[in-house]
């Protein structure tokens, strides 16, 4: 077990980049995970981990090893693929052994091992199994077995779950947790699904575009995003946007839009220290902080434009006054039709306010 | 899934088409399948009987074709006064060690073409398939003079070079396509696994073992059949079967009987290696453990 230091690592590839001066410093034992969207360098990341790429600037630590010039092999690390990548031609049971036969291991171990990991797994009938013969879940199973057997210093996972169905997802994040803690090993985990990383994680980092945006708790990144683009990313339903000014009223601090006008908490008038007043911000506000009633009342004037009834919770989508558009998560007994007046309330003491130009966090 | 079948339905034109189909696939047969026949029963026929035809026209009377006696006088001959047997042995080895030659390196440099991004590569693959593209006949000359330069005119190793000349790029450019479709994450996960480049490379080898074994059989074929080579290169120490073959055609003396059975010994093993290289062919590549 190690703990990983990224310190100033770029990735080119040609004169494209993909990482941008990436420093994360993850503990021994931590699961962290690696969020982002397709192409945001994650996975370019986990590969200069793993030693399948080169890495461009920069170092990369395990402990205080300095892995830069180190093979894959003599990094002691085991990576799971998105694709699995099993080896066709051997069954689980070979597939599993692969690593400790490379190692030289004996097949006592090599035996001990497999049969632990298969336990852990739930894999002991399909050892003498081809991968051709094993559904995907199985298949995902059978790749972190390879991956667990070797006991190695650091797991490096990249998207393992994100080919399998909805229900398999939802029941693998738990077991991959559970597993992770049980074992205790330093874990890299990249994904591009926000719920796997927010429901895993010890810490999140969150990349865009090459860069680190933020690298937190996921109550950290959920509750204080440092930026509009994590806000945006983290959260299902995502966060609303809306436009508004800063306006200064007898002394204290609003938010105004076309159709509605706010008063800021005095905590948050202070941390803004009124440096924003009479300047256009972008207000930033969850679904699940949007209380909904219908017909009008004393708060912010609506429209009902469409209600999604999911069981548990209904999204609503309501038209402000103005081109603005919010969504609203609320109980399944909310009875709204469409085109129905309403009244929304802001949960004021959980919005944001990002700059319009730079999109940084004021709070 | 949907059915993969294609739909077809009759029209008076497609009734046209299948009869025209039927026709033309018998007369395909007889041209391709007919000499072959004559060469076999031929070989087991003594000369007279040989030359016995009906007339042209009357079919009625073909049962002449098969009235003989047969007579393996003709194989005894090959093998016993003809020296054919050392013929034989000279084909095998020379098509088969250039076959192996051209497979060990050819998969090796067609490994590193499919992995590895360097400056000038697409020239360098054009390069490779280019050294096909002359007829063998513009190379010869000089290629006789190196050899006897270096002393391999007549020596089995000198025909195997001269094989490999012609199968490697041909390997290459056939096994490229193979590792191609081999994801890259299988050799990764070795590599991660504890594995060198070169182990990684053998642990990817199993999947496009259709395309090796296909390839195996195809080099064979070539340097089996390779008349101008053999005739050149191997003439004198390390004769193989076609050139042979044809030195039984003296001025004076033609030896059908001969001629016919050695066209035997010549076809009948390639065409059970074409029968193994349809399976190959048709095996799966990556088997279903990659998810594309």
């Amino acid at each position: 077990m190690a703990s990983v230091t990224i310190t100033n690592v770029w990735k080119y590839y040609g004169k494209t980049v993909a990482v941008k001066d990436l420093n994360i410093t993850c503990n021994d034992g931590e699961f962290v995970s690696v969020l982002g969207p397709s192409g945001c360098g994650k996975s370019s990341t986990l590969r200069m981990l793993a030693g399948l790429e080169h890495i461009s600037a920069g170092d990369i630590h395990f402990g205080d090893t300095r892995v830069n010039d180190l093979e894959p092999k003599d990094r002691d690390i085991a990576m799971v693929f998105e694709n699995y990548a099993l080896y066709p031609h051997k069954t689980v049971y070979e597939n599993m052994a692969n690593p400790l036969r490379l190692r030289g291991e004996s097949e006592d171990l090599i035996k001990k091992r497999i049969a632990f990991a298969a336990e852990m797994l739930e894999i002991e009938h399909l050892l003498q199994r081809k991968p051709m013969e094993l559904s995907g879940g199985q298949k995902q199973r059978t790749a972190i077995g390879r991956a667990i057997v070797r006991e190695p210093k650091l797991f490096l996972f990249d998207e393992p779950i994100a080919h399998l169905d909805a229900k398999l997802r939802a029941r693998m994040r738990g077991e991959l947790k559970l597993m992770q803690r049980r074992l205790g090993t330093t874990m890299i985990y990249v994904t591009h699904d926000q719920l796997e990383a927010m429901s895993m994680a010890d810490r999140i980092a969150v990349m865009h575009n090459g860069v680190l945006q933020q690298f937190g708790t996921p109550q950290d990144i959920y509750n204080h995003p440092v930026n509009e683009w994590v806000a945006g990313f983290v959260g299902e339903p995502p966060m609303n946007f809306i436009d508004c000014d800063i306006v200064d009223e007898g002394g204290k601090l609003h938010a105004v839009h076309s159709s509605f006008k706010v008063a800021l908490t005095e905590g948050h008038a202070k941390l803004l220290n009124g440096a924003l007043r009479d300047k256009s911000v972008r207000m930033g506000i969850r679904p699940d902080q949007i209380s909904i009633s219908v017909g009008s009342g004393s708060g912010v004037d609506g429209r009902i434009k469409l209600t999604e009834p999911l069981g548990g919770d209904t999204l609503v989508n309501v038209d402000l006054k103005g081109a603005d558009q919010v969504l609203v998560k609320t109980n399944p007994d909310f009875s709204g039709a469409m085109d129905q007046a309403c009244t929304l309330t802001f949960d004021t003491s959980r919005w944001h306010f990002f700059s319009k130009e730079t999109g940084v966090a004021y709070f | 899934m949907a059915s993969r079948d294609v739909v077809a339905y009759k029209t008076p034109l497609s009734r046209i088409w299948n009869i025209f189909t039927v026709v033309f696939i018998a007369f395909y047969l007889l041209w391709t399948l007919l000499p072959l026949m004559i060469m076999f029963f031929s070989s087991f026929k003594d000369l007279l009987a040989a030359f016995q035809l009906p007339p042209v026209g009357a079919f009625s009377k073909i049962g002449l074709f098969f009235d003989f006696t047969p007579t393996t006088k003709h194989y005894y001959n090959l093998f016993v006064n003809l020296g054919f047997s050392t013929y034989f042995a000279n084909s095998i080895i020379s098509a088969g060690g250039s076959a192996i030659i051209s497979v060990v390196l050819g998969s090796m440099c067609a490994y590193a073409l499919s992995r590895y991004e360097f400056r000038g590569k697409p020239d360098l693959f054009f390069w490779i398939i280019s050294t096909r593209m002359a007829p063998v006949v513009a190379v010869l000359v000089p290629l006789y003079a190196i050899f006897r330069g270096a002393d391999l005119i007549g020596t089995k190793a000198g025909l195997i070079l001269a094989f490999t000349t012609f199968n490697l790029p041909f390997a290459i450019w056939i096994l490229k396509g193979f590792f191609d479709n081999v994801p890259y994450a299988i050799e990764e996960a070795s590599m991660v696994d504890g594995s060198t480049r070169f182990q990684a490379f053998r642990a990817i080898l199993p999947l496009v073992a259709p395309g090796i074994g296909a390839f195996v059989i195809l080099c064979i074929l070539f340097a089996w059949n390779d008349f101008l080579f053999s005739s050149i290169i191997g003439s004198g120490g390390a004769k193989t079967l076609p050139p042979a073959t044809v030195q039984l055609v003296q001025p004076q003396n033609i030896q059908w009987g001969s001629i016919m059975a050695a066209g035997v010994v010549t076809t009948l093993p390639m065409m059970f290696l074409g029968l193994l290289i349809r399976r190959y062919l048709v095996t799966g590549l990556t088997m279903g453990a990659v998810r594309e």
